[in-house]
């Protein structure tokens, strides 16, 4: 298995945010988790991201036991996560954004080196700047983007750490229809063109339904079920508790 | 197929050249030939100390302004390094350069100590961490090591020194050997602003947490960024030995710290400049002010509080923010227009 926890947990004082939840994903495979807010979706991202040590359990990457990476170190095997709410570097170009994560792979304790030498890293920022559709602003300061803008501009610069696995957190929230359908196309895209593994917990059910091959539905940190889209929309112990009876 | 990829990395070349333009170090060129000058628009001794406070501005600006960490303990760089000189110089009867590079070194190892210590903490945790570190300094040198640093009468009786066989007693001289050092130290922090590292602390200031998720070990970063602060505080310690001709025991004093703080957000934290602009308007008002009335402090004060309404964001931060703004209306219009002609 490419990614997988195994019996996963993490406790907040008296409170189960995820408990022992295993969780696995395919190479090249695009996987949601559902579940209604609370349920532990983002906390079993930040167990896989290295954001947190689980209290019990171990995340594994490739073969290799990851549970006590830091961030930091588990990005740089591959994995990469957006945030919920949209993490930039508000106060840099839109281009200084992405070229920031693309250097993470090359030099940084570099004092002498200007980036202007950095060929390469800036020509791979620029490639990203056009696939998530940002090129034309390329100058303009972050701070100033739209809210859309900013989530795309998120989504290019976990792709300039060149990931393996993309881990995407509600990157859909709050954007319009138009945006929220041109996101699940780039994600999508990603997905399929260059074989990028992705991991995206969604709200928006009409995006969760329509480009997941897997679904893992989360309730009260618990695992409810698995499967495919199909499969998870026809259980009836989902229906009861995320997606509603009627 | 070969053909194409040609146009689309001369396409790319393109983009480039207006987005990541080669930087050019005409700030740092244009700035010496203003300090060239300096000396005979204001005193020698007062452009003196400009360009002292100056360096240590330029250096606590690259932990607050580009790194975004507050540290109210560099008393502790400063003062030490201007100690370590003094000491070297007057024990040891060591060259200029030997008291320079102790300064510094001394500096950067207290930095690190500090920093494997507090760095982790964040916010004010850090803050009150250095200013107990810089405190504890302090009254180390006032009382259990009076016999080496002599006390509140601070370190006296350090030779004169002499570089080339031209006397730095003399004020003139004196600048101009501080004025080469702080040229070069501006180059330094320019080449470290342009380079990979640079971009990265103003990545850390600017969202921690993203920069740890594109890979950054924020902790080096924050680290390396302490120490190199101490580098300059270091330095600029040890010419203020230099100038002085003695060691003031307020070196060490937190007042010393807060009066870097000052300078910084007068001048405009994050900003090239703003450390040498906010050090030479603080100096210059208490040098003037300080002849007119003995109660400088309280004008020197409303009128750092009149600066601070003017400029926000301090005197050039205020001015790069206003063309940031002119910048993005042009970049608006701009894609606009190419919206129109399409």
């Amino acid at each position: 298995m490419f990614l997988k926890t195994e019996k996963v947990s993490k406790y907040f004082g008296g409170l189960k945010a995820v408990d022992q939840v295993d969780f696995n994903l395919k190479k090249g495979q695009l996987k949601s988790i559902i579940g209604p807010n609370g349920a532990g979706k983002t906390t079993l991202f930040n167990l896989i991201a290295g954001v947190y040590l689980p209290t019990h359990g171990k995340v594994f990457f490739k073969e290799r036991d990851i549970t006590r990476f830091p961030l930091h170190q588990v990005s740089h095997l591959g994995i990469t996560k957006t945030y919920q709410i949209t993490h930039i570097f508000p106060s840099l170009t839109v281009f200084e954004n992405i070229r920031i994560a693309a250097q993470s792979r090359e030099t940084s304790f570099n004092f002498w080196k200007t980036t202007y030498s950095l060929r390469e890293v800036n020509q791979r920022a620029l490639n990203i700047l056009e696939q998530v559709e940002l090129i034309e602003k390329r100058n303009w300061f972050a701070a100033t983007l739209s809210h859309g803008e900013r989530r795309y501009l998120e989504i290019g610069i976990a792709l300039a750490t060149q990931p393996e696995v993309l881990l995407l957190d509600e990157p859909t929230a709050g954007m319009s229809c138009a945006e929220t359908n041109l996101c699940a196309e780039l994600i999508q895209k990603l997905n399929q063109e260059i074989q990028l593994s992705v991991v995206l917990v969604e709200h928006d059910m009409s995006v969760v339904m329509g480009i997941s091959e897997e679904i893992l539905v989360l309730n009260e940190g618990r695992a409810l079920a698995e499967g495919t889209p199909q499969q998870v929309s026809d259980n009836e112990e989902v229906q009861r508790v995320y997606l509603g009876e009627g | 197929m070969e053909g194409r990829e040609t146009e689309r990395k001369a396409e790319l070349e393109k983009m480039l050249q207006d987005t990541e333009p080669k930087p050019k170090t005409t700030i740092v060129w244009g700035t010496g030939l203003v300090l060239l000058v300096l000396p005979f628009i204001i005193s020698a001794p007062l452009a003196t100390e400009i360009l002292i406070w100056g360096i240590f501005g330029l250096g606590f600006n690259l932990l607050l302004g580009y790194t975004g960490v507050l540290s109210f303990g560099h008393a502790a760089y400063f003062g030490l390094g201007a100690y370590s000189c003094g000491l070297a110089l007057r024990y040891w009867q060591a060259s200029i350069w030997t008291g320079l590079l102790l300064g510094i070194v001394s500096s950067m190892i207290l930095a690190c100590f500090i920093g494997a210590l507090a760095i982790r903490k964040r916010g004010v945790y850090f803050a009150m961490i250095s200013l107990a570190f810089g405190q504890m300094l302090y009254f180390l040198a006032l009382s259990p090591l009076k016999q080496i640093t002599r006390g509140e009468d601070g370190l006296t009786h350090i030779p004169m020194l002499q570089i080339l066989s031209i006397s730095l007693n003399r004020p003139r001289p004196l600048y101009y050997f501080v004025m080469v050092i702080t040229v070069l130290m501006l180059y330094l922090t320019w080449r470290i602003l342009q380079s990979p590292f640079g971009k990265l602390l103003q990545a850390f200031r600017e969202n921690e947490e993203r920069a740890k998720a594109c890979g950054f070990n924020t902790t080096r970063v924050k680290f390396l960024s302490l120490v190199l602060s101490a580098l300059y505080g270091g330095l600029a310690g040890a010419l203020n030995t230099i100038y002085l001709g003695y060691v003031p025991l307020s070196t060490l004093f937190w007042l010393t710290s807060g009066t870097m703080v000052m300078m910084t957000i007068l001048g405009g934290k994050g900003t090239f400049l703003g450390p040498l602009i906010g050090a030479g308007v603080f100096l210059f008002l208490q040098n003037t002010i300080s002849l007119l009335t003995p109660r400088w402090e309280l004008f020197v004060g409303a009128i750092f509080v009149f600066i601070i309404l003017l400029f926000p964001a301090g005197i050039m931060g205020t001015l790069r923010d206003k063309y940031t703004s002119y910048r993005m209306v042009k970049l608006k219009k701009q894609i606009e227009s190419s919206g129109d002609s399409i």
